[in-house]
């Protein structure tokens, strides 16, 4: 009897042993992957899918996060160059665009500064709040500016922000007179701030790609999420929460 | 090495008709903020106008000598567009293209010839307005004089679009539009 207590004994400390031997080095499909995300995409990607872990920042940041080693699976960015970075160094498999977005002007609610135009940044004395030009929303902040005529309304910036969630912030608190963030990013706070229109003609072409990490632990698990983004499925999401479909010459 | 843009060059391709869409353009001048967002206005209102020019057509509401005219009018569209986004990505700057817009047309925009003189006119009468005052507003003589032949074909149209509804207004002097004004008149078509 006891020899084979013994038997049993080994064998559950065997399989025990087996089962941790290959969780460290390739995850179950009940694990989480760890996607790194642009900070616009905060609100979709949690709705979409609230089971896996993510970190959500400016895409600059988390390219040099993803360069340095950081553990992600997957990247998301809210522009091409951050991805394609990546992947000309061999960090991430090839990207592929899977939405696109709109620039806009949000103001507060009170709009202290009587700011009803993106003209109006020209005229009236304001502080303006926009995201640093290496973050997407910053670049494509100066995009606009440039496209308009209005390079010089960036002499009215008070705060250069680290990601579009902090100018959001600013200006949904009333810490700033107006600040340019993705339309999606002004749906959530839509209570707090107003959104001014920037023309179709002065739009920048903000283009969302994804990326598997190559050194994921778990690439198939991660092929598979990133091909959840771009079903059927994946596209509603991201159209309910405002964002532009495929680029027509993406689709 | 690159031959830099010229004024000279500018003028020959201007004159040049559709040669003008082929040329590589290079400004040897560094182009004012001004000048460039009226160069990407114009270059949306461009594309818009070829897009209405289109729809019109599908939309088989004229007889021949109507569709002509329509068809010449796209085509002038087209290399104004062309000629424009030159101008952009000379000076290092990426042109709109179509596929950067999804166009707007209210749904009776091109049910009768009437209705189609009518679309046209408003992109039109913006466009010239727009042109009347790029050529005051930009400080290289080569744009004013792009500015001022974008201008008169865009009277031309007009012509041909208030024939079309067997109309003849003639204004004096059609109103000049800033940038401001003439991009709040198009955005309910660029999308």
């Amino acid at each position: 009897m006891r020899a084979r207590l013994l038997t049993v004994a080994a064998l559950v400390a065997l399989v025990a042993s087996a089962t941790l031997a290959s969780g460290a080095t390739a995850r179950t499909h009940a694990d989480p992957l760890t996607i790194y995300a642009a900070a616009s995409l905060t609100e979709v990607f949690k709705a979409l899918d609230g089971a896996q872990h993510y970190n959500f920042a400016g895409s600059n940041a988390l390219e040099t996060q993803i360069r340095n080693g950081a553990p992600a699976d997957v990247f998301a960015s809210a522009a091409p160059l951050n991805a394609e970075r990546l992947f000309k160094a061999g960090i991430v498999d090839k990207p592929v665009t899977f939405t696109a977005n709109r620039l806009a002007l949000i103001v507060p609610r009170s709009n202290p500064a009587g700011i009803t135009s993106i003209y109006d940044l020209r005229s009236k004395p304001v502080k303006l709040v926009v995201a640093a030009p290496a973050v997407p929303v910053g670049g494509y902040t100066v995009t606009v500016l440039r496209k308009m005529g209005l390079s010089s309304v960036l002499n009215k910036v008070v705060s250069r922000e680290s990601d579009v969630k902090a100018v959001t912030g600013k200006v949904a608190l009333g810490q700033a007179d107006a600040g340019f963030v993705y339309v999606t990013d002004a749906r959530p706070v839509s209570d707090q701030v107003s959104v001014i229109r920037i023309p179709a003609w002065a739009q920048p072409r903000v283009r969302y790609e994804i990326a598997v990490v190559s050194k994921s632990p778990n690439k198939a698990a991660a092929r598979a999420w990133v091909k959840m983004v771009l079903s059927a499925k994946g596209q509603t999401a991201l159209k309910n929460a405002g964002f532009l479909p495929l680029p027509k010459a993406s689709s | 090495m690159t031959e830099p843009f010229s004024r000279r060059r500018l003028l020959t391709v201007a004159a040049g008709g559709a040669a003008l869409a082929a040329l590589p353009v290079r400004p040897a001048f560094a182009a004012t903020d001004e000048e460039l967002a009226c160069a990407n206005f114009a270059v949306s209102g461009e594309l818009l106008l070829a897009d209405m020019y289109g729809h019109a057509l599908g939309a088989n509401a004229l007889t021949d000598p109507g569709r002509n005219a329509l068809r010449n009018g796209r085509r002038a569209a087209i290399q104004h567009a062309s000629a424009l986004s030159g101008l952009l990505t000379g000076a290092g700057q990426d042109a709109p293209t179509a596929a950067d817009f999804d166009f707007q047309w209210p749904a009776k925009a091109f049910t009768t010839p009437v209705a189609i003189a009518s679309t046209g006119r408003i992109v039109l009468r913006t466009m010239l307005g727009l042109y009347q005052t790029a050529i005051v507003a930009v400080t290289e003589p080569s744009y004013r004089i792009l500015y001022a032949s974008l201008a008169g074909s865009a009277g031309q149209q007009l012509g041909a679009l208030t024939a079309l509804a067997a109309s003849s207004v003639v204004e004096p002097f059609p109103v000049a539009l800033d940038l401001e004004s003439a991009s709040g008149a198009l955005e309910p078509y660029l999308g």
